[in-house]
């Protein structure tokens, strides 16, 4: 069964890179501009394999969305990815601190991405 | 062009516009968190959105601008003008790296130097701004490559470790074995999950099963289970433990995101070799050790593996004595020169007990020979000198790099730090090689240099204690170490290349300038107030999609136009009035539909004015410091809308406008305090909307227009003549400044000249049906006034008929229509001429405006139609053959070779499928 | 349900995940000698198989996959 990834990024550029490279591999994708609208999405019932957020957007941030997916019935194994730039060190273990399982380096390559997918989520 | 593509660009262009914004907001609140915070996202989402593309020439320039930013946020690095400029400046760059995308595909080669250039200009600033901080950075970056250096090889040191390899069947070790000496990395690897774990989404289980080169996995429990009803599924209590081929750096990767949980251990592969089974009886194999014995003395190992073979054929499988023989075999085939290996493995079929691998490993001497050293070095150069060979290498190339840095030049007093820095990595290699009581000397000589602001007493000190031959064929044979040795040297390289000291200029030959120009004010070609013309493209959707609609609904009007005079006809020629009726009835049903999808379609072209208004802060503040002028500006009524096609056409003219009013129209502010004005002077921007029109004023309280100079200017310019020139009013006078030709500044400056004036605004106003207006007042200021209507999607025209054909006049452009008798008609000049309400109108036959040779037809009465159109300022009478209605249409301008037909400006469908050809009054003469 | 729970005997199939480890570690506790039947599992989570360590289950078919058996084998294969 074809796994299903939520994008969260307030880039519609980054989203449309990540969606059509997981859509090639097979992947069913939801994309959220922001972290709220995430949120609201996840509280419709959604239940994606995996999360992939970036850290920095308007009015709710990757790292506040992993708090309060977290704290979300039914979400607390659900792994995340952040999607973090190579200065974002600091950002990523906080995120992992808050309960992400890792994070993704921008500019991420398709193979890359895939890679880190398979790695995180089993029979993907 | 991709669609990725697009979308990145169109999306860049949102982003420039916003991160201009921004920093204009930011210039009146420079302490604003948000703002700021906001500009950082800003420009690192576009950034990280350019690495999805191979622009490095973009993403240097922004990942220079993102740092900058992130050095801003943290209060690093203060806000300034300078700094608003020079990321501006940079901004520029990429949008017009996105404008070469978008025509070219690609970005050329010639950009790679200004971006350089541009990244080191806001790097500079970071520099600048960070020399205090710089020293403890340097210290801190000295400080973790020491523990680095000895984490690395930690392993090497450690001394023989208790594995529970036995517990991995004897298959797997075999395939380890044989992975081993084909030349893999053999890894014990420890992997202890966070109890935890489970809550950030980790399946530690899976994560170690899909370990790289995993030739052998087990997992264990940490501690004895408590019964299932005290049992928490959810923390995680295993250990897993796997032998890998893998290279470490792929181990390392793939378990980047819990580093701290795993242990590496390297496994020689000879301690796999270790035989298991039934021991089963005594030394009845002793034949077959002193046979085996003496062929290896011999050197015949093909004889061993019969003899092995022979016996393994006898054997049960399942005995010790088999599983060893399986070994010898594999050994036999992989190392048949390891004899020591070899003997020893066949000395333990005497005893039955493993042979002890490492004790062999630690008397083995390199001597052996060559293929016999491959298994042993590893454990023979850890007892020959406290450093095992690659821990040497690391440390030589720590050394050396140190070295390199002490031989740098000192610049500035804060290089000093690096001083600092190698003093304390050196001291850390001596700790770490075990000559930690050496450790105070270093000290003191840093002491020295620190003291007396120069690398020698250190230097001194490290060629006295360091060889460096030694060191550097260490490095040459080490390539890991030599990186090590590069990355040590290139933060101190970075530092000092930002520090801007003299012998920095030539780094900077790739571009051809040195740093400091990037301060100029280069622009790339393209000017500041033209980076928001792109902008308008932010209508989401694809204009050319908008079009279709557009085109669409103008034939669904013509097509329902075309209703009408089928009802005509079915009542006319078919003579059912009935279905005459319910035709119609249905056309009002559709038209009113028709007309609301029109206005629905309008709507969506409606954009408001502030796409034209946002690009006003930049330029008037780049400009106004450029004349040292001060200058306020003030936006009114940006939400005003208007259709997308007059929006840009009202960007160039409007540019113009404000350029003309900051260069000629605004005093220096000690002029202006001399007039007894602030010296801050206040450019408003209006928007309004009047009925179906959007009125744009431009106010300035500069100096006004002296109707006198124009006067004399036009006069010179032989514009008017001396008659003129005493007759005009003041208010015609100003007027002049749209005539073509008519420029006031004394010099054409760089600003304003572009080498044409007034005459060119007004003609692109004009050219959407638009109207300009001028008043000033010496001394007090100028407003001009451009009205332009909402939508030129529908025109509204009058249809004339002459010379049997139809003819569409643009209602804008019609004053009146009259019957003018021809006895009223007189000729002055060769002119015709009526006078209409008191005022003299020239008249022209249409007829002969088009070419056409037939005279104008007149009425019953003898009465001529004359159409009174208004053009320019003055009232012309078109003589033509009759009226007829006036229609909404849909003008669609001239293409291809009818483009250049000045009498016309377009052509419309007609619902009974006719061309209507509409004049362009201005063109016809 | 990636574990289907018959009479005494539990059945896994494909990816066993996370969120399965409660109901198994219940379903045992009701089912002290249960027997597991792993032929069809791809994978399970590893708070199933702790459930499966600490219940010392009978496994009654090892997956198909000779690696993961080996993982498995190396927790839950009774000591000779």
């Amino acid at each position: 069964m074809a796994k299903t990834i939520m994008i969260v990024d307030d880039s519609a550029t980054m989203l449309m890179s990540v969606k059509a490279t997981l859509e090639m591999n097979g992947f069913k994708v939801e994309t959220a501009a922001d972290g709220e609208a995430a949120l609201s999405k996840l509280k419709t019932g959604f239940k994606p394999d995996l999360i992939i957020t970036d850290i920095n957007m308007p009015r709710m941030g990757g790292l506040e969305l992993i708090k309060n997916v977290k704290a979300l019935p039914g979400f607390r194994f659900v792994p995340i990815l952040t999607l973090t730039t190579e200065s974002q060190a600091a950002k990523r273990d906080e995120g992992k601190r808050l309960g992400a399982t890792g994070w993704l380096v921008k500019p991420v390559s398709g193979a890359d991405l895939i890679k880190v997918i398979k790695q995180v989520v089993p029979g993907a | 062009m991709s669609p990725l593509l697009e979308q990145f660009l169109s999306e860049a262009r949102d982003f420039l516009q916003g991160i201009g914004e921004k920093l204009m907001q930011l210039e009146n609140a420079p302490d604003d968190v948000e703002l700021m915070t906001e500009l950082f996202r800003f420009v690192h989402t576009l950034k990280g959105n350019s690495g999805l593309f191979d622009f490095p020439e973009m993403t240097r320039v922004l990942h220079a601008g993102e740092d900058l930013m992130d050095a801003v946020r943290n209060g690093r690095v203060a806000y300034s003008q300078q700094l608003a400029d020079r990321l501006l400046d940079a901004m520029d760059f990429v949008g017009m790296l996105c404008d070469e995308i978008e025509a070219e595909g690609s970005i050329g080669a010639a950009y790679a130097a200004d971006s350089a250039r541009l990244a080191e200009s806001l790097r500079q600033l970071m520099a600048s701004a960070e020399k205090a901080g710089a020293v403890s950075a340097i210290e801190e970056a000295a400080t973790p490559l020491v523990l680095t250096a000895a984490a690395a090889t930690a392993p090497l040191l450690a001394p023989k470790v208790e594995l529970p390899l036995a517990e991995i069947p004897e298959t797997a070790r075999m395939a380890a074995y044989r992975s081993a000496r084909a030349g893999n990395p053999l890894h014990w690897l420890s992997y202890s999950p966070a109890e935890e774990c489970f809550f950030n989404g980790d399946d530690p289980f899976f994560q170690a099963r899909q370990t790289p080169g995993v030739v052998w996995g087990g997992i264990v429990a940490r501690a004895p289970w408590p019964p299932l009803a005290a049992m928490d599924a959810y923390r995680c209590l295993l250990d897993f433990r796997l032998l890998t081929t893998a290279p470490r750096a792929e181990i390392d990767e793939y378990y980047r995101y819990m580093p701290e949980q795993i242990k590496l251990l390297p496994v020689s592969p000879l301690a796999l070799v270790l035989p298991q089974g039934d021991p089963n009886g005594g030394p009845v194999y002793e034949d077959l050790v002193v046979d085996a014995l003496r062929n290896l003395r011999g050197g015949d190992v093909s004889a061993v593996a019969r003899a092995a073979r022979a016996m393994l054929e006898l054997s049960n499988p399942d005995l010790w004595l088999s599983s060893a023989l399986r070994w010898l075999l594999l050994l036999i085939e992989c190392e048949p020169d390891n004899h020591p290996a070899l003997a020893a493995l066949i000395e333990s079929l005497r005893s039955l007990q493993p042979v002890d691998w490492y004790l062999l490993e630690q008397s083995a001497t390199p001597a052996v020979g060559a293929g016999t050293a491959a298994g042993a070095t590893e454990a023979a150069a850890g007892t020959a000198s406290p450093l095992a060979a690659e821990e040497a290498a690391a440390l030589a190339a720590i050394v050396a790099a140190q070295r390199a840095i002490l031989s740098l030049p000192l610049g500035a007093p804060w290089q000093l730090g690096r001083l600092r820095a190698a003093g304390a990595a050196l001291a850390g290699c001596l700790r770490a090689s075990g000559r930690g009581e050496a450790v105070h000397e270093v000290e003191t000589a840093t002491a020295q240099s620190l003291a007396c602001g120069s690398a020698q007493p250190l230097s001194d000190w490290l060629a006295h204690h360091f060889a460096p031959a030694a060191e550097s064929a260490a490095a040459a044979n080490h390539p890991s170490a030599s990186a090590v040795a590069t990355a040590a040297a290139r933060p101190v390289a970075t530092a000092s290349g930002g520090a801007n000291t003299a012998s920095d200029g030539d780094r900077e030959s790739s571009s051809g300038r040195r740093a400091d120009d990037a301060e100029s004010d280069v622009k790339f070609g393209r000017r500041a107030e033209d980076a928001a013309a792109a902008g308008v493209k932010s209508v989401k959707v694809d204009q050319a999609k908008i079009d279709r609609l557009m085109n669409l609904i103008g034939e669904i009007v013509v097509a329902k136009n075309a209703l009408p005079y089928l009802a005509g006809r079915a009542e006319t020629v078919f003579g059912v009035r009935e279905l005459a009726r319910e035709i119609k009835a249905q056309y009002a049903v559709i038209n009113r539909i028709a007309e609301e999808m029109q206005d629905g379609i309008m709507q969506i072209r409606m954009m408001p004015v502030s796409f034209v208004f946002q690009r006003f802060p930049r330029l008037v503040r780049d400009i106004s410091r450029k004349l040292g002028k001060e200058v306020n500006l003030v936006l009114e009524g940006e939400d005003t809308e208007a259709d997308k096609n007059i929006i840009e056409a009202l960007g160039d003219p409007l540019v113009h406008i404000v350029r003309n009013s900051l260069d000629h129209g605004f005093e220096l502010p000690e002029l202006r305090r001399a007039a007894g004005k602030p010296p801050a002077g206040t450019l408003t921007i209006r928007a309004t909307q009047e009925s179906d029109r959007v009125v744009i004023e431009i106010v300035d309280d500069g100096k006004g227009i002296d109707p006198a100079v124009i006067k004399r200017k036009a006069y010179e310019k032989g514009l008017i003549d001396e008659t003129a020139l005493e007759r005009i009013s003041d208010q015609e006078a100003v007027n002049l400044v749209f005539a073509a030709g008519f420029s006031t500044a004394e010099v054409v400056s760089d600003l304003s000249g572009r080498g044409v004036g007034m005459d060119v605004v007004r003609t692109a106003i004009e050219k959407v049906n638009g109207a300009i207006s001028l008043e000033s007042q010496k001394g007090k200021g100028t407003r001009l006034r451009l009205s332009l209507p909402l939508s030129m999607a529908v025109t509204n025209v009058m249809i004339v008929e002459s010379d049997a054909q139809i003819f569409g006049v643009p209602m804008d452009c019609v004053v009146e229509t009259v019957r003018v008798p021809r006895a009223d008609i007189r000729s002055i000049k060769k002119s015709l001429t009526t006078v209409l309400r008191g005022r003299i109108i020239p008249l022209k036959s249409t007829n002969a405006l088009l070419g056409l040779a037939a005279p104008p037809l007149a009425n019953a009465e003898d009465e001529l139609a004359v159409l009174v159109v208004r053009l320019g300022d003055e009232s012309v009478g078109l003589l033509v053959d009759d009226f007829r209605e006036t229609v909404d249409i849909i003008l669609k301008p001239m293409a291809g070779v009818l483009a250049g037909l000045p009498a016309y400006s377009g052509s419309a469908l007609m619902g009974d499928g006719s061309v209507l050809m509409v004049l362009n009054i201005k063109g016809l003469f | 349900m990636p574990i289907e729970f018959r009479k005494n005997q539990a059945l896994f199939t494909e990816v066993v995940s996370v969120e399965d480890a409660e109901g198994l570690l219940e379903w045992l506790q009701k089912k002290p000698g249960a027997r597991i039947d792993l032929s069809a599992c791809m994978h399970l989570h590893p708070a199933n198989l702790q459930v499966l360590m600490a219940a010392s289950v009978a496994i009654v078919a090892w997956p198909a996959d000779a690696a993961f058996t080996g993982w498995l084998r190396s927790a839950l294969a009774a000591p000779p």
